[in-house]
């Protein structure tokens, strides 16, 4: 698609012999909120700084905003909103004054739309920035990065530090940013921390993405907990065989819990004989999912 | 675009500018103040007009009480460019590597400004930071006209260009190191070694066979080493001066472009 915001191919760097990222394949549409996932040290910072121009890649390719990240920074950065993963600010200025240089380099000159945002994030920006807390400096890049409405918002973990009531209210300046047709890439090893925001996402490990679909597909795939009770004993050996259990576990005598991914018809089919007194099914975990991808050593595209 | 970068830069040096400017102005003003009673003592003078050695380790050419002697043992072949290599190497070694170092150059670098500009607006903070100092060092050393100290204004104005103009050369050199090693420290060191050894090639000359034939390579021969108070520096000086800054910049910008910033 000729206007994909965000457009990675095989995007490789290494750091001498230490891994970074490996093959990475992104593709961020406009409008969307696209959530880029993995344990620290998974790879995000790095296809993040890619992206913005910071660090070379090794090999493949990447396009933001149908541009290239470093031969024609000037302009991703002009259209993009940047907000580092570990956010250092000048210490000894305080927050207004680094707004201020920072609009006058973008060349803003109003300054209600960042005045708003400096209120609705309750950010402090009349002290020195050495003085303020992980959250507070948080906002200020937070303020800095959506100040001048750019098209493309390039946020690296942006939630942490910031307190459930300001991810609610990021949450919602995330919606209104998308309506109006912008487009935001976030990253976050917290899955619970963007879940609910996210339209699409990525997960990374290890360096290598490990699946990417919407966080509804992610539910559909994801495996959902059966468990059943039974006054007498069975053999259960015939669910074993069902190609949707993925696994099965007496967690008492009388109680055997399946772990069911794919459809469920024949697994109910192979329960019916054994003639249960209780059937209690849970809906999709998506946090154990979650950590499924993170864990597991083997692992395929979803 | 009004040089944001370059005006962010200087506001966090603002301090220390302020401060090197107000002590050598004061340094300055009593080395003048002082020569009338010193002018006519003939032991300080004889002191490097019949030890060359002495001389050349205070940057002397002659007699220690003569106006240049005076000017160039106590401040322009010493004091004044240590103080100007302590600003610009110092800003040299942090501009880059130190503000990498503690990450708020990742959020500069993504601002919609080329690598290009930003070398060179860290270029101009090295030449601005030095500036006053220099300026108002200048100023004094011109007044001494009132205190029997008297130089060629050109002279002057002359030699504490050229000095500026070194300490932007070796304040490039920190920034060029900081950027291949990514470490303010190392930047700092090996600059400030280079810088010594360059006087001290500079200034061991007159008295020592082999800092002679290096000596062309030294910028502060150069800017200082050879009586430039009388003169003010030669046209070979200003080339010197002049190109190494502009291939450092030049080389400077191609590293920066190169440059993986956090
Ligand atoms: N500049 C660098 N030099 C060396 N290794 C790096 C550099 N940047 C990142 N890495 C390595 O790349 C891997 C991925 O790091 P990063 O992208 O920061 O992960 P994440 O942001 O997902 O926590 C890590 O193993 C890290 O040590
Ligand atoms: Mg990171």
């Amino acid at each position: 698609m000729a206007s994909t915001v965000i457009q990675t191919h095989a995007l490789t760097r290494s750091f001498g012999p230490r891994r970074g990222i490996v093959d990475v394949d992104l593709a961020v549409e406009p409008g969307q909120i696209f959530g880029f996932l993995g344990p620290n040290g998974a790879g995000k910072s790095t296809t993040i700084r890619i992206l913005m121009g910071l660090y070379h890649a090794s090999s493949g390719s990447a396009r933001v905003l149908g541009l290239d990240p470093f031969a024609d920074a000037v302009e991703v950065h002009r259209r993009t909103g940047y907000l580092p993963g570990e956010l250092a600010v000048y210490p000894r200025l305080t927050g207004r004054q680094v707004l201020d240089r920072f609009a006058s380099v973008r060349g803003l000159r109003g300054t209600r739309y960042r005045d708003q945002l400096v209120e609705r994030f309750g950010a402090e920006v009349d002290r020195p920035t050495q003085t303020l807390s992980k959250g507070n400096k948080q906002k200020l890049g937070l303020v800095l990065a959506f100040m001048h409405r750019p098209e493309l918002l390039v946020l690296d973990e942006p939630t942490s530090g910031l307190d459930p009531l300001l991810q609610l209210e990021f949450a919602t300046l995330l919606q209104e940013t998308t309506a109006a047709g912008r487009t935001v890439f976030l990253s976050s090893h917290d899955l619970d921390e963007v879940q609910r925001v996210v339209h699409r996402l990525a997960i990374i490990r290890e360096g290598r993405i490990v699946v990417t679909d919407t966080v509804e597909g992610l539910r559909r795939h994801a495996p959902r907990t059966v468990e059943l009770t039974f006054d007498h004993d069975v053999d259960a050996s015939a669910l074993d065989r069902v190609d949707a259990v993925q696994a099965s576990a007496w967690t008492d005598p009388g109680h055997l819990r399946l772990t069911v991914a794919g459809p469920m018809a024949p697994v109910l089919r192979a329960i019916a004989p054994l003639d249960p007194v209780d059937l209690f099914a849970r809906p999709a975990d998506l946090d154990e999912l979650f950590l499924g991808y993170y864990r597991s050593t083997d692992l395929q595209e979803a | 675009m009004h040089a944001d970068i370059a005006r962010i830069d200087l506001r966090l040096r603002r301090r220390s500018i302020l401060w090197f400017a107000g002590g050598l102005a004061f340094y300055a003003f009593i080395l003048v103040a002082m020569y009338p009673s010193v002018r006519s003592d003939s032991s300080l003078g004889d002191l490097t007009a019949n030890n060359p050695t002495v001389g050349a380790l205070l940057g002397v050419n002659g007699s220690l009480t003569s106006p240049t002697g005076w000017v160039n043992g106590n401040l322009y072949a010493n004091f004044l460019p240590l103080m100007i290599l302590l600003l610009t190497i110092g800003y040299g070694a942090s501009c880059i590597a130190g503000q990498s170092e503690d990450g708020t150059l990742g959020l500069v670098a993504a601002l919609p400004v080329s690598r290009r500009r930003l070398v060179l607006e860290k270029s101009a903070v090295l030449a601005l930071i030095a500036l006053p100092v220099a300026v108002v060092t200048m100023a004094f050393i011109l007044l001494g006209r009132h205190y029997d100290l008297t130089l060629p204004t050109s002279a002057v104005v002359g030699t504490t260009v050229a000095v500026l103009v070194m300490g932007v050369d070796f304040g490039l050199v920190a920034l060029i190191i900081g950027v291949l090693t990514g470490s303010r420290g190392m930047a700092l060191g090996l600059a400030s070694g280079l810088a010594a050894a360059s006087y001290l090639v500079s200034s061991l000359a007159p008295v020592i066979g082999w800092a002679r034939t290096v000596r062309p390579a030294s910028l502060f021969y150069w800017a200082v080493g050879s009586d430039q108070l009388t003169a003010g520096p030669s046209s070979t000086a200003w080339a010197v001066l002049l190109i190494s800054a502009l291939v450092l910049n030049g080389l400077a910008v191609v590293l920066v472009q190169r440059l993986d910033i956090r």
